[in-house]
């Protein structure tokens, strides 16, 4: 088995708490910022530029949905990577909730931010007799080095069907 | 041009609660969100959804996020209230699966003035979120923090 697979094919019980990943980086533009705001967002520090440049935040600033979007696809692309060769289960597990969520720097265009991952507790709850909750610091670094986003997330992980009772 | 008058933070009701709009979340909208940022096969594929853990076509917890924002945002636009953002959401659950087809609404709850903050520009109120569907049941709950400018400061 290769290392890539063995990553996604892993039970709960596998997944070590301390384990530690960079999973992406992006380069947001103006536009992608404009679109998401006018979409979902539509304060004028996130939809014009220009008239952006009035407000506290003196230019245009990205939605913490849109950060936190863009957090969700770069996870699901690096997640996608390990997914060869595994049934749907084991590798998509829903989430459940986050906690402490907090945009720490504003996030402009042509800023480029990168994320990591870290697991940081196992609950021994079991949730419909098949799933584990997993929680993970996630954390958006700018291209300054200084963090920029960080949040908790609890997410479902399928536990090891041999040491369920059924 | 604002036709009322707008609402500063030392003249906002500090437990004020509001209803939103409701807004139908299409299949269509479901993917165009889910193809861009969460392309996983419950959220793109209708016959792959019915099998998965969530049994059907149900948007990415991050685009019920992104929906509630548009009717939050709504709701302070339309009581003329000078939001200024949120730099901190201390929970948010996700309770139950949003399908295409749904009718959402949120209710928001002022629950009083946040503490510690030191910025004087704006305040800070603390705000429970709940979004629900047409059969009242609850799809995400959230405790958030909402920044209003202060009177007289310079953010304009």
């Amino acid at each position: 088995m290769s290392k890539a697979s063995f990553l996604r094919s892993r039970w709960f019980e596998d997944i070590p708490v301390g384990e530690f990943h960079v999973f992406g980086s992006y380069t947001l533009s103006e536009q992608e910022m404009v679109d998401f705001g006018t979409a979902y967002a539509p304060q004028i520090y996130h939809t014009d530029p220009d008239a952006a440049m009035n407000t506290r935040y003196k230019g245009l600033i990205a939605s913490n949905w849109h950060l936190c979007s863009i957090w969700m696809r770069l996870m699901v692309d690096y997640m996608e990577g390990y997914a060869l060769g595994v049934e749907d289960g084991r590798r998509n597990g829903a989430g459940l909730g986050f906690q402490d969520l907090k945009v720490l720097k504003p996030v402009r265009p042509g800023h480029t931010l990168t994320f990591s991952h870290e697991i940081i507790e196992k609950s021994e709850k079991i949730v419909k007799n098949k799933w584990g909750i997993i929680k993970s610091r996630n954390e958006a670094f700018n291209h300054k080095g200084e963090l920029a986003m960080s949040f908790i997330v609890d997410i479902l992980a399928e536990r090891n069907p041999n040491n369920l009772k059924n | 041009m604002k036709l009322s008058t707008p609402i500063y933070f030392e003249d906002l009701d500090k437990f004020a609660t509001f209803r939103s709009d409701e807004i139908t979340i299409t299949a269509e909208e479901i993917r165009k969100y889910a193809t861009q940022f969460d392309p996983q096969p419950y959220h793109t594929d209708r016959s792959a959804a019915e099998g998965s853990i969530f049994g059907g076509l149900c948007a990415s917890g991050w685009h019920v996020c992104a929906i509630m924002m548009k009717l939050l945002s709504n709701v302070m636009a339309k009581e003329n209230i000078m939001l200024i953002g949120s730099d901190n959401v201390p929970s948010l659950k996700w309770r139950k699966p949003a399908f295409e087809g749904n009718k959402l609404h949120a209710e928001l709850e002022f629950k009083g003035a946040g503490i510690n903050n030191t910025e004087p520009d704006f305040g800070v109120i603390n705000c429970d979120v709940k979004v629900l569907n047409e059969n009242h049941q609850l799809v995400m709950e959230v405790k958030t923090t909402l920044m209003v400018e202060n009177k007289g400061s310079n953010s304009e």
